[in-house]
């Protein structure tokens, strides 16, 4: 190193204002100009590599002139000038010239001026790497460069406060004493609070300068003891690249919590969270359960925020059977206390109209619905209003009908457990057959050619062990003029021709058995014609 | 005499519906294809049997096919709708559906952990005092997962690891006042259900547990004007259920009973010939599964240019026979 106070003087001006003082630049030339080489420009640099590229060239005056005509092609002054400064930038070189070489030496770089220090390196545009549009760094002016350099600043000064809160909540975690006040390290509210902040800062200025972003969980200071497991990618095509990252980032959480099976409100929140952007994700539902049965909540309580959820995402299933392993767990607390029952049914039947008003025939609420009843007890009048409200409402909700075949001929209270739905129970009591009978014949008056109350007909016979003839006269309310022509047959109901088929062929009466399924396969019911020939091909057998 | 003018139903678009499943794995870009990930190994099984049936069946890469089937697999045997899902009943089965239409059972065996294990698996979802069986160890039930279990199970020659009669006797519960099936005793009766409940039942041997007139009728009733099929009264059609009907009907040898040049008009009209995919109904937005069951009845219904497929396994029935030995 040359002693400093043998440097060239820095001439005043703007340049010399500057705090970059940097080994990286060289002390600008002198105002004088005979010993500045032709390359250097004397404009003002518009860009960083400009800039490097001038004070390079700037630290290396002849430098240009020397490579391109050789070092014979320059003034003498200028090629000792050359000389000297190769000698006053090697170390090496220098010891090998003697003490007094080297004050001869030392006069001539005082005299010239000569720059000492250089830049090792020729910078090049792409040194600085590129921003996060993918433009190089070194194009930018000197002003935007100061000003990301500045932003970088602030960057790193948010990482050291970050690091500095996390080693204090470490301590304080710990139960260590402050070495000055000899008091527990606590953590306060507020420094959570600033933590936040400092990430959200940190978040905006990692994605301003390097385009990465960070994400909400990463973000949290809640969530830093969890390392989220990235999703496992097998080296084959059908395998993963892109990933929506919001999604991506809370999958990777509930990864890492169900696999050490942690229970608490912020894995509840989670679930929460990924339910809203995915309901049809299968297991962050079964997960979600086990953090409620884990933390004993109230069962009510998420009820309640299921309800909500259901509204929104009519058909999804994975809601009903949440309620469904909602309610198992809830019911042997409130299995001896009829009020509670009573109760919890009624809110139940509740919702349930309410998300029946939006989607009727929906299966998995009408199956929950039937595992409901059979679990609560609910056989009685209240379900039974309920199911007769919907067909009030639409008589051709097959749900609805099924519903009460179910209410009705499964009830406990008269059936006998374990008989086949097409067999006779004995059990049922006469009234109540007689009564269903009613209910069905009075609906398909309301729409004869709807098929639900007519199923319901021929099952409430046969459970009531009743012979189909005995609604022949109902059935043939709907038909007229059979088999009398074109002008005068009227079919009110292909059910009714199909029921009256039945009837006769059950009274052997073969030719108006045949005569009704003859005139459904040839104009009443054309598109079954298959079904309608295979009936008469069965009167035959029967014979 | 139809109502329709036949001439408007354009042909079965095949190379469309073979761009339209090829292109499927390649749509990561979308949020969809993320948020529909727990479906993962199901969407493959359905794309891959559409593929077989169009003829196609090199047109998703096998040994791509067979890796990620395996990657999906865990150690008690059970697989995941895709790596990093826990096991589940459904997508076992698409693995097996999957392993037998590319004929990897072999693969299972080296570099799996081998049919056994799998087996396993299924049987210990059985609950054995209902007879029924579970999605998973959380315990939901379905009819669809006694399916399940009795599909794959026995394209593993493995069905004594379970007691059918017991999952029998449930199913037998599960009928209804109307001829249907429901998911559980007492519930509605849905194609769906029944196609679950009757093709167990077939696999067991046990189709005389059905009342085939009774059914054949109920199944019959779901043919609405249109021609297309519902899954329900009074429901709209929709053509997943021209395989769940439609293989029912042919398991008790009643196809006769609907009109089907009108189904094979009302498929048609489902597709999306520029793009490819069938949808539920004609004008919506196409998906894999749709477009499956579309093929399906279509190969039911004997169109021209699709191989057979087999109304129990809902595979070719070429795998099928090749698999069981037939």
């Amino acid at each position: 190193m040359p002693p400093k106070g043998k440097a060239a003087p820095k001439p005043k001006g703007s340049e010399a204002n500057k705090p970059s003082s940097t080994s990286t630049s060289a002390p600008p030339p002198p105002a004088s100009t005979t010993s500045t080489p032709s390359s250097v420009p004397s404009t003002s640099p518009s860009t960083v590599s400009e800039r490097s590229q001038q004070r390079f060239d700037e630290s290396r005056p002849n430098e240009a002139a020397r490579e391109k005509s050789g070092l014979s092609s320059l003034a003498p002054a200028e090629q000792v000038a050359w000389i000297s400064s190769q000698f006053a930038r090697s170390s090496a070189a220098r010891a090998r010239l003697g003490t007094k070489a080297q004050r001869e030496l030392w006069r001539h770089v005082n005299e010239a001026s000569l720059p000492v220090r250089a830049p090792k390196t020729k910078p090049s545009p792409g040194s600085w790497g590129k921003d996060r549009a993918g433009q190089h760094i070194g194009g930018y002016t000197p002003a935007r460069f100061d000003d990301r350099a500045a932003k970088r600043i602030t960057l790193t000064a948010l990482e050291i406060a970050s690091r500095a809160f996390k080693d204090t909540r470490e301590r304080a975690r710990k139960g260590l004493l402050d070495p000055l006040s000899k008091e527990p390290v606590v953590l306060a509210e507020n420094e959570i609070d600033q933590e936040k902040n400092r990430r959200r800062q940190m978040a905006a200025l990692r994605r301003e300068l390097y385009g990465q972003t960070m994400g909400q969980f990463e973000q949290d200071p809640e969530w830093d003891d969890v390392v989220p497991i990235p999703q496992d990618e097998p080296e084959m095509a059908l395998a993963a690249i892109a990933y929506p990252a919001s999604y991506a980032e809370a999958i990777s959480y509930l990864r890492a919590v169900m696999q050490k099976k942690e229970y608490s409100p912020r894995c509840l929140r989670l679930t929460e969270h990924i339910i809203s952007m995915n309901p049809a994700h299968y297991t962050v539902w079964l997960y979600r359960a086990s953090n409620i049965f884990a933390m004993k909540l109230l069962i009510p309580d998420e009820i309640e925020w299921l309800n909500e959820v259901a509204l929104e995402h009519l058909k999804n299933y994975q809601i009903w059977h949440h309620r469904h392993l909602l309610v198992d767990n809830y019911y042997p607390s409130i299995a001896d206390d009829a009020d509670k029952v009573s109760q919890f049914a009624a809110s139940e039947r509740a919702f349930l109209a309410a998300i029946l008003a939006h989607d009727t025939k929906n299966y998995h609420v009408w199956s929950y619905r039937s595992y409901l009843v059979g679990k609560l007890g609910t056989w009685g009048a209240d379900e039974l209003a309920a199911v007769e409200a919907m067909i009030t409402d639409d008589v051709r909700n097959n749900s609805a009908w099924s519903h009460r075949f179910f209410l009705v001929f499964s009830n406990p209270a008269h059936s006998t457990p374990g008989t086949a739905a097409t067999d006779p129970d004995p059990a049922v009591p006469r009234d109540i057959v007689d009564r269903e009978l009613q209910y069905a014949m009075v609906k398909t008056y309301l729409a004869p050619q709807n098929q639900s109350p007519w199923n319901y007909l021929k099952g409430v016979l046969a459970k009531g062990g009743r012979r189909l003839a005995s609604v022949e006269a109902f059935a043939a309310e709907f038909v007229a003029g059979l088999g009398e022509g074109e002008e005068v047959e009227q079919v009110r109901s292909t059910h009714a021709l199909d029921l009256l088929a039945e009837i006769y062929a059950e009274k052997r009466e073969k030719e108006k058995a045949d005569l009704a399924l003859r005139r459904l396969a040839e104009k009443w019911d054309r598109i079954r014609v298959g079904y309608w020939e295979w009936r008469r091909k069965c009167l035959d057998v029967e014979g | 005499m139809t109502d329709q003018n036949v001439a408007e139903e354009p042909p079965l678009a095949i190379s469309a519906h073979v761009q339209y499943i090829q292109r499927l794995d390649k749509r990561r870009d979308e949020y969809e294809y993320w948020l529909t990930e727990h479906l993962r190994l199901n969407g493959l099984y359905w794309g891959l049997t559409a593929l077989h049936l169009l003829g196609h069946p090199e047109a998703i890469p096998r040994a791509d096919t067979i890796d990620f089937v395996l990657s999906c697999q865990h150690e008690n045997g059970g697989f995941g709708a895709a790596p990093g899902h826990d096991a589940h009943m459904l997508s076992t089965v698409s693995a097996v559906q999957i392993l037998a239409l590319l004929d990897a059972f072999d693969d299972l065996e080296k570099r799996g952990l081998g049919k056994a294990r799998v087996g396993e698996y299924i049987a210990n979802l059985q609950n054995k005092s209902s007879g029924t069986f579970a999605g998973d160890e959380w315990g939901e039930q379905d009819t669809r997962f006694l399916y399940g279990a009795f599909n794959a199970l026995s394209l593993l020659g493995l069905l004594e690891l379970v007691d059918v009669d017991k999952a029998v006797e449930h199913i037998t519960q599960c009928a209804n006042f109307d001829g249907g099936y429901g998911v559980s005793p007492g519930a509605e009766s849905h194609a769906g259900q029944i196609f679950t409940c009757l093709a167990a039942l077939t696999i067991a041997g046990k189709q005389e547990y059905v009342n085939k007139a009774r059914l054949g009728r109920w199944l019959s009733e779901r043919q609405v004007a249109g021609g297309g099929l519902n899954g329900r009264p009074e429901k709209k059609e929709d053509v997943c259920y021209s395989w769940w009907v439609l293989s029912s009907l042919q398991m008790i040898g009643k196809t006769n009973y609907i009109d089907k040049d009108k189904l094979v008009g009302f498929i048609l009209r489902c597709q999306d010939t520029e793009t490819g995919g069938i949808s539920d109904r004609p004008g919506d937005v196409v998906d894999v599964w749709h477009t499956l069951f579309g093929l399906t009845g279509l190969s039911l219904l004997d169109y021209p240019g699709l191989e057979p497929v087999d109304e129990v396994y809902c595979l070719p029935k070429s795998t099928v026979d090749r698999v069981l030995g037939r």
